[in-house]
C-alpha cells in the first residue's frame, strides 16, 4: 500500500516547473489575449468577449465543427473496426505477432508532414505507383477539385498513419486476458462471437477508451496532414477546426486565434474529463 | 479447413503489409531516381545522387543535426524531471496527486496547434526562438506525461522492500536513484527515451513556429525544398533519412510499443 507523504511533492517540482512554463503560462496568456484586439504584441486593446461572440455566431465555425466531427467519426469507425479485427486475427496467429506489430508501428514514427508528401507522390498520375494504376484503369482520382476524393484520400492516409496505434493497444489488451477466461468460455461452449462479446470486449474497455481518446483528439484537431493535402479545399470542403486556427495565426489575427485556441482547448479538456470519469467509474466497478 | 484458414490468414496479413509498405516503397523508389533534368543524367535514371546531395547541402545536413539535437535534449530533460516524479507517484499518496495526474492527461492530449501561438509569443519574449532548447522544452508538454506514466509503471513493478534495503545499506537518495533504481528499471528508461525521441522527432507544428530564421528541423528543411521546380527525388531521400531513427529503434522496443500510447488518469 502506498504511504501518505506530502513531501513527495518535492519530487514533482522539476516537472511542475517545466509544465508550468510550457503549458500553464501559455494557457493563461492565450486566455488573456482572447479578450483583446491585438495589432502588434505591444498594442492590444480590451474588447471583452467580442471574439467569442464572433466565432460562436459564425456559420463558418459551425461548418468546420461539423466537418471535424464527421472526420473523427469516419476515421474512428474505420480504424477501430479494422484495428480490432486485425488484433483478433493476430492473437490467433502468434507467429505473425512480432513482424506485424513492428510493421504497424512504422507509420507512427514518420514525421507528420512527410505523410501527406508520401501519399501525394503515391497517387501522382505520372510517377506514383497507385496513380499510374488508376491512370491505366481509367479511374479518375481528382483530390484537388472533387471533395469526395479529397475526403477519401484523407481518411485512407489517416488510417495508414494511425491504424497501428489501435492494433497495438488492442493487441496489448488481448494479451492481458488470462487463459483461464478462454478455458471457462470453451467449457461453456461459447461461439467465437460470444467469446468476443462476453470475454474479450469487457476486458478491452480500458485500452479501447485510451485509443478512442487519442484518436478522437488527434483526428478532431487534424492540421498538418490535412493542410498539406489540399489546404482545406476544394472550396472549404476539408477545412477542419485546426485549419481555421492556422489561417488566423498565419494571417497575424492573434486576437481571434487566441479565442479559437481557448475554445478548442476547452473541447479537448472536456473530452479528457469524460475519459477520466469513465475510467474511474470502470475501475471503481472492477474493484 | 485448417490449411484453408491459415492461407486466408496469410493473405490477410499480406494485404495489410502491402497497404503499409506501399507509400514507403514509393518513397524509397523515388529517392533513388534522378527526378529533375540534369546535364549528363537522363530523368528517371537510378542514382545515388539524391543522397549525395543531402551530404553536400549544408542546409540539409544542419537540419538533420538540429532535429537530433533537440530530440536528444528533450529526452534528457524528460528523463531528468520525469524520473523523480514517477518515483513519487509510484511510492506515495499525497495531496493533489490525482489533480496533477489529470493535468498530465490534459497536456498529453492537447494538440500542439492549440498552444502554438502563446508558446511562440512566450518563447519570443525570453529568447528561446530559433534555438533547439526552445523546441526541446516545448515538446516536454506531451513528453513529460508519457515519461512519468511509463517510468511509474516500471517502478511499480519493483517491490518497496528494494528501496528500503538500499536505504538501510546507507545510500542517500541521489545514490539510491543512480546506483539502484536506474539500473533496475533500465528497460523502462530505454522505452521512455524511445517515445520521447520519436514524439519529438515527428512533431511539426511547434518545431516550425519556433524556428523562424535558424535552427530549422529536418521537417522544415523538407518543406523548404518545394518550389518552382521541386526535386522530388531529393525530397524523398530526405524523407527516408527522417525515417531512419524511428525504424532503426522499433526493434529494440518491439515488446513495449503499446506503452507509448497508454493514457492514464
Amino acid at each position: 500500500m502506498k504511504r501518505q507523504n506530502n513531501a513527495a511533492w518535492l519530487f514533482l517540482i522539476p516537472s511542475a516547473v517545466i509544465l508550468a512554463f510550457v503549458g500553464v503560462v501559455p494557457l493563461v496568456a492565450v486566455f488573456n489575449y482572447s479578450f483583446h484586439d491585438i495589432f502588434s504584441l505591444d498594442q492590444a486593446y480590451w474588447i471583452g468577449s467580442q471574439w467569442y461572440e464572433e466565432i460562436a455566431g459564425s456559420q463558418r465555425f459551425r461548418a468546420s465543427l461539423a466537418r471535424s466531427l464527421s472526420f473523427s467519426a469516419l476515421v474512428i469507425s474505420v480504424q477501430f473496426s479494422l484495428g480490432i479485427w486485425i488484433a483478433l486475427l493476430l492473437s490467433r496467429a502468434p507467429r505473425y505477432r512480432t513482424p506485424v506489430l513492428m510493421l504497424m508501428a512504422v507509420p507512427l514514427v514518420v514525421p507528420w508532414n512527410m505523410i501527406p508528401i508520401m501519399w501525394l507522390n503515391l497517387i501522382n498520375p505520372e510517377t506514383g505507383l497507385v496513380g499510374r494504376v488508376f491512370e491505366a484503369l481509367g479511374i479518375g482520382f481528382d483530390y484537388k477539385f472533387t471533395a469526395l476524393h479529397t475526403w477519401i484520400l484523407l481518411i485512407v492516409m489517416d488510417t495508414w498513419h494511425w491504424l497501428g496505434l489501435v492494433v497495438i493497444l488492442v493487441y496489448a489488451g488481448l494479451s492481458g486476458i488470462p487463459p483461464a477466461y478462454y478455458q471457462a468460455a470453451a467449457i461453456d461452449g461459447a461461439s467465437r462471437l460470444q467469446v468476443f462479446r462476453h470475454v474479450q470486449l469487457p476486458r478491452l474497455a480500458g485500452v479501447l477508451s485510451m485509443a478512442l481518446v487519442l484518436r478522437f483528439v488527434d483526428s478532431f484537431m487534424i492540421y498538418t496532414e490535412a493542410f498539406r493535402i489540399n489546404a482545406g479545399g476544394p472550396s472549404g470542403a476539408t477545412t477542419f477546426l485546426a485549419l481555421d486556427l492556422g489561417e488566423n495565426i498565419n494571417g497575424f489575427s492573434y486576437g481571434i486565434a487566441a479565442a479559437r485556441s481557448v475554445i478548442y482547448f476547452l473541447m479537448v479538456l472536456a473530452v479528457a474529463w469524460v475519459f477520466r470519469l469513465v475510467t474511474q467509474a470502470r475501475e471503481g466497478a472492477g474493484q | 479447413m485448417r490449411t484453408a484458414r491459415s492461407i486466408m490468414g496469410f493473405l490477410g496479413f499480406a494485404l495489410l503489409a502491402g497497404f503499409i509498405l506501399l507509400p514507403l516503397a514509393q518513397t524509397l523508389f523515388l529517392s533513388f531516381l534522378s527526378t529533375i533534368p540534369r546535364e549528363g543524367i537522363p530523368e528517371g535514371q537510378a542514382t545515388l545522387l539524391n543522397y549525395r546531395n543531402i551530404v553536400a547541402m549544408p542546409a540539409l545536413r544542419e537540419a538533420v543535426l538540429n532535429s537530433i539535437i533537440y530530440a536528444l535534449l528533450n529526452v534528457l530533460l524528460c528523463l531528468a524531471v520525469g524520473l523523480p516524479a514517477a518515483y513519487a507517484f509510484s511510492r506515495y499518496r499525497f495531496v493533489g496527486d490525482r489533480h496533477f495526474f489529470f493535468l498530465l492527461l490534459a497536456f498529453r492530449v492537447t494538440p500542439p496547434v492549440v498552444l502554438s501561438l502563446p508558446v511562440f509569443i512566450l518563447f519570443a519574449k525570453v529568447g528561446l526562438v530559433n534555438s533547439p532548447v526552445g523546441i526541446a522544452l516545448a515538446h516536454c508538454l506531451f513528453n513529460i506525461p508519457i515519461t512519468i506514466w511509463i517510468l511509474e509503471s516500471f517502478i511499480s513493478g519493483i517491490p518497496r522492500e528494494f528501496d528500503e534495503t538500499a536505504f538501510l545499506d546507507g545510500h542517500n537518495l541521489p545514490g539510491f536513484f543512480v546506483k539502484h533504481l536506474i539500473p533496475a528499471i533500465a528497460p523502462g528508461i530505454g522505452v521512455a527515451a524511445f517515445f520521447c525521441f520519436i514524439f519529438s522527432w515527428v512533431e511539426v507544428v511547434i518545431a516550425r513556429i519556433l524556428t523562424v530564421t535558424a535552427g530549422k528541423p529536418i521537417t522544415m528543411a523538407i518543406n523548404a525544398l518545394f518550389g518552382f521546380q521541386t526535386d522530388i527525388g531529393l525530397v524523398m531521400a530526405m524523407t527516408v533519412v527522417s525515417l531512419i531513427p524511428g525504424v532503426a529503434m522499433i526493434w529494440f522496443v518491439r515488446n513495449h510499443i503499446s506503452r507509448g500510447f497508454v493514457v492514464r488518469v
